[in-house]
């Protein structure tokens, strides 16, 4: 059974079909990349996911769970405990700025899964020793610099224990200089056989660490495959142009 | 009169100058959060109807709504005496609970546009409810855009308390205006602006203390 189904996904924004006919499954241990221009749908395809978008019709399910069935969604309940298996890390990081690193990672915890303190506390300090960071869980977001502040927030989203994590431009918004500690922090989870769907730009990410290419354009897939047939020998013209333009 | 006994004199009739402001902060912050929520809720006459509660209260004088509720009310038709209270300074503290809940609501509205979107997805995909996220996210980070301005709200609020002198309930002011008048000698009302300074001085202090606690980090 694939962790994630997803069958004639369609998103529309008004009169702006974003997403326009999207099927495909995920197994686990996969790590997807996904490419494609700006305004191709990518983002929204995995926001979608996660129940931050609501789909203009189509089926979704996760895990054997349905959070969308043609176009209808089930209770808020039962969409909470879908989306649950997932954990997203965002282009902006959306860290909570009145919190302390560790606060960031300890709260949700606390107040949904109703932890302990004790088991929280064990978590966060393994998690941001897998970061790299647990010499910062006593400061503010603010004083951390952009690629610190992601890998905090892939700290905070493990706390969940998630199944699958979406990534959504995860360095798009970080220096050049500080894209390797954040790739490097997807890499090592990757090896661990996290499920990973991850929207990028950074081509060599894709290449390297993904087992799956997806190359999105207006809304649809228009080509996917291993890394070697996406990068080594795209066949769509489309696919080519937008490689050559931006490797 | 010496100027001690004069300012004694004062500071003893600051009691309801403090009274009336403490009251007013403590039931008009809340109310004014509710009157904020209310006007951005789903259900449309209640919004609307927060939304024109906030639009009269602020476009009509803080005077105007005293002499309402000290001596207008009464003359209501059919309701007017069931909900009259007799007690001036009552009736003063519900007519600023009143009007400064409306300025309230504003503020708090502009400071719930401030928090970023983001910060509502985060918490959605970490799985907290909608209660958990206004609490534990979004209320914390919009009380720190928030204030400087109800600070400043806050500072207005110690001088609009001498506008209970224009109902007549013995305050700082009043006192000051009935020893001038006794004495023909000005300095009284000097000595009340002292007064003011004093308690605007010691308010700052504690709220710029609030604000430093709030900073998160950031340089306030």
């Amino acid at each position: 059974m694939s962790l994630i189904h997803v069958e004639h996904l369609k998103k529309s924004f008004g009169k702006l079909q974003v997403l326009k006919d999207v099927s495909f499954d995920v197994n686990k241990g996969d790590v997807i990349a996904v490419i494609g221009p700006s305004g191709s749908g990518k983002s929204t395809m995995l926001r979608c996911l996660i129940n931050l978008e609501k789909v203009s019709g189509g089926t979704i399910e996760i895990e054997g769970s349905t959070l969308v069935q043609d176009g209808k969604y089930p209770s808020n309940a039962q969409m909470r405990a879908v989306t649950e298996k997932m954990g997203m890390v965002f282009q902006h990081f959306n860290l909570f700025p009145h919190l302390t690193v560790r606060k960031n990672l300890e709260l949700p915890p606390r107040r949904v899964m109703k932890a302990t303190m004790e088991q929280v506390r064990k978590d966060s300090d393994l998690y941001l020793k897998k970061v790299g960071l647990l010499d910062k869980a006593d400061e503010f977001p603010a004083n951390l610099s952009g690629g610190q502040k992601q890998r905090v927030a892939i700290a905070r989203a493990l706390m969940m224990h998630p199944d699958i994590l979406l990534f959504d431009e995860p360095t798009s918004a970080l220096d050049p200089e500080l894209t390797g500690e954040v790739l490097g922090t997807m890499k090592a989870l990757a090896e661990e056989n996290m499920t990973m769907i991850v929207v990028t730009h950074e081509m060599a990410f894709a290449r390297e660490v993904a087992n799956h290419v997806v190359f999105m354009d207006q809304g649809i897939f228009l080509e996917e495959g291993s890394p070697e047939e996406i990068f080594g020998n795209p066949k769509n013209e489309r696919t080519r142009e937008f490689l050559n333009k931006i490797l | 009169m010496e100027f001690w006994n004069i300012f004694l004199t004062l500071v003893q009739s600051g009691g309801y100058t403090v009274c009336l402001f403490a009251i007013v902060i403590i039931c008009s912050i809340p109310l004014g959060f509710c009157i904020t929520m209310i006007a951005k809720s789903k259900i449309k006459p209640l919004a609307m109807l927060a939304r024109a509660y906030i639009y009269v209260v602020r476009g009509t004088p803080l005077l105007l709504q005293l002499l309402f509720f000290c001596f207008g009310l009464y003359y209501l038709p059919v309701i007017g005496p069931a909900i009259f209270i007799s007690n001036r300074f009552a009736s003063a503290t519900v007519a600023f609970i009143i009007n400064y809940s409306a300025y309230f609501a504003e503020i708090f509205r502009g400071g719930l546009l401030a928090v970023d979107k983001g910060q509502y997805e985060a918490a959605q995909v970490l799985g907290l409810r909608r209660g958990q996220t206004m609490f534990r996210i979004i209320i914390p980070q919009m009380v720190r855009v928030c204030m400087p301005t109800l600070s400043n709200e806050a500072v207005t609020l110690v001088k609009d308390t001498a506008l209970l002198y224009s109902v007549g309930v013995v305050e700082i002011l009043t006192q000051a205006k009935t020893i001038v008048n006794g004495t023909y000698n000005i300095s009284a009302y000097f000595i009340a602006a002292i007064i003011y300074l004093i308690l605007n001085t010691i308010l700052s202090f504690g709220l710029k203390r609030i604000e430093k606690k709030l900073s998160f980090g950031e340089d306030a």
